[in-house]
């Protein structure tokens, strides 16, 4: 079904499964997915113009479900920030990317904005799952009208921006293991905005109390969330030492060039990363 | 077909075109002007409205997402001149200052009430954290949340805004 347009405006398809929005995206070119529409809502603030029709991606039940197996944890695209925060509460390992979804925006807008949303947005650099995501070594089970295919996470920001609007994300999966993983974001003012950084740090100890396995992602610093392999390098076989993460930190920031924006000068965004390191370290310290 | 939307509990055909804000349908087709369009970008709250009983900022939802939903707005927490717990109490510990943030501000303790009747005071502060108020401070709006609070208080609540 469809919600109808006046003459001009855009119009809105309403497909019911993911098949008929993937055929529905692929025979109607001009087409885009929407999915929460936080962000698509917001284009003409942007500066940027709507589509001339939008396929919701909101009546497909298959995307909203959120299963939780004993080596994977597989997300629909379609769930909420709130559903996927409520899902994860009980995972001790997954508190990275449980804290990610459930201290994003608002509450008003975590009841609203999608899993799949929030990632596919190219243009949208601070956005909290991102980094939480790459920190997990999620992959991504994409649909399209030649089938099904998954693919890497960090293959996915590469390639997102140019994948065809008919190429769905149905589900996220996430591993699951005896990690432990801290999401910490400096937003400027607690109330909604978005984090001017990111970081994300997933580790495991041996025996002894040594990182013995380091995954560190940092999101809203530059236009796309990467990993920080260097520090992960550098926290390998040291024990969870908050300080002296942030020394590690400090070192490396070089590797990092910040974005400017309204919000906040580039180089703030890397001056504040060792102090999210920091905190991301002893969030995990305090796990134990 | 024609796009049909339940507004405190009353089915209304909607003329717009089906990218238009919910906010702005509220507002000018169905004259519910409590509903308030300040920053258009989800941070400051004031358009918050009820979409099947959760909050949501109503200037980001677009009308066609919510075919055959029910919205509940502002207008519909007082029963004829019998005020919601809430509001009743928003007015016994002064809180109320512009008006701007404030229909807002009741709809999303509404639903969070709803949802969490026994909330403590941590919880009902970051459940606000998405409605800015530039008058109060806050005290006030905190305190009257606090002094509804409880299965008893926030079921009566609910019932007015049901």
């Amino acid at each position: 079904m469809s919600a109808p347009a006046p003459d001009g405006a855009p119009r809105l398809l309403l497909p019911t499964s993911l098949p008929e929005a993937v055929a529905l995206l692929a025979e109607t070119p001009e087409a885009r997915p929407m999915a929460g529409a936080t962000w698509l809502m917001r284009a003409p603030l942007r500066g940027e113009t709507h589509p001339r029709t939008y396929v919701a991606l909101g009546r497909i039940a298959d995307l909203k479900t959120i299963e939780i197996g004993d080596a994977e944890i597989r997300i629909g695209a379609g769930a909420t920030h709130a559903e996927l925060a409520a899902a994860l509460a009980p995972l001790p390992e997954c508190r990275g990317l449980a804290d990610a979804a459930g201290r994003s925006a608002n509450r008003a807008v975590r009841a609203v904005a999608t899993v799949g949303g929030n990632i596919a947005s190219a243009g949208f650099a601070a956005a909290d799952l991102v980094p939480a995501l790459l920190a997990a070594d999620a992959e991504i089970e994409l649909e399209g009208p030649d089938g099904a295919r998954r693919i890497g996470f960090e293959a996915f920001l590469t390639d997102r921006a140019a994948l065809a609007p008919s190429t769905l994300i149905a589900r996220v999966v996430v591993p699951r293991g005896t990690w432990r993983s801290a999401h910490a974001r400096l937003p400027l003012r607690v109330a909604g905005d978005y984090p001017v950084a990111i970081v994300d740090l997933l580790a495991a100890t041996d025996a002894g109390g040594l990182i013995s396995r380091a995954a560190v992602a940092v999101g809203s610093v530059e236009p796309v969330a990467r990993r920080w392999t260097s520090l992960e390098a550098a926290l390998v076989g040291t024990p969870l030492d908050a300080d002296a993460a942030a020394e590690m930190a400090k070192a490396a920031a070089g590797d990092f060039e910040g974005r400017d924006g309204a919000d906040a000068p580039g180089r703030y965004r890397v001056q504040v990363l060792p102090a999210l390191v920091q905190r991301a370290v002893a969030a995990l310290a305090a796990q134990s | 077909m024609s796009l049909r939307v339940v507004v405190n509990h009353e089915e209304r055909t909607v003329a717009s075109a089906p990218l238009t804000p919910l906010s702005t349908v509220l507002r000018e087709e169905f004259a519910l002007t409590g509903t308030k369009e300040v920053c258009g970008e989800g941070f400051c709250g004031a358009c918050t409205v009820l979409v099947d009983g959760a909050p949501a900022v109503s200037c980001l939802v677009p009308v066609g997402l919510v075919e055959g939903r029910r919205v509940e707005t502002v207008e519909s927490l007082a029963v004829g001149e019998d005020l919601s717990a809430l509001q009743a109490a928003m007015i016994e510990t002064d809180a109320v200052q512009c008006g701007m943030c404030f229909p807002g501000i009741l709809m999303t303790l509404t639903g969070f009430f709803s949802e969490r009747p026994d909330a403590d005071e941590e919880e009902i502060r970051s459940a606000l954290a998405g409605n800015i108020c530039r008058c109060t401070g806050y005290e006030a709006i905190v305190e009257a949340a606090l002094s509804i609070r409880g299965a008893g208080a926030a079921a009566s609540a609910v019932e007015a805004a049901s």
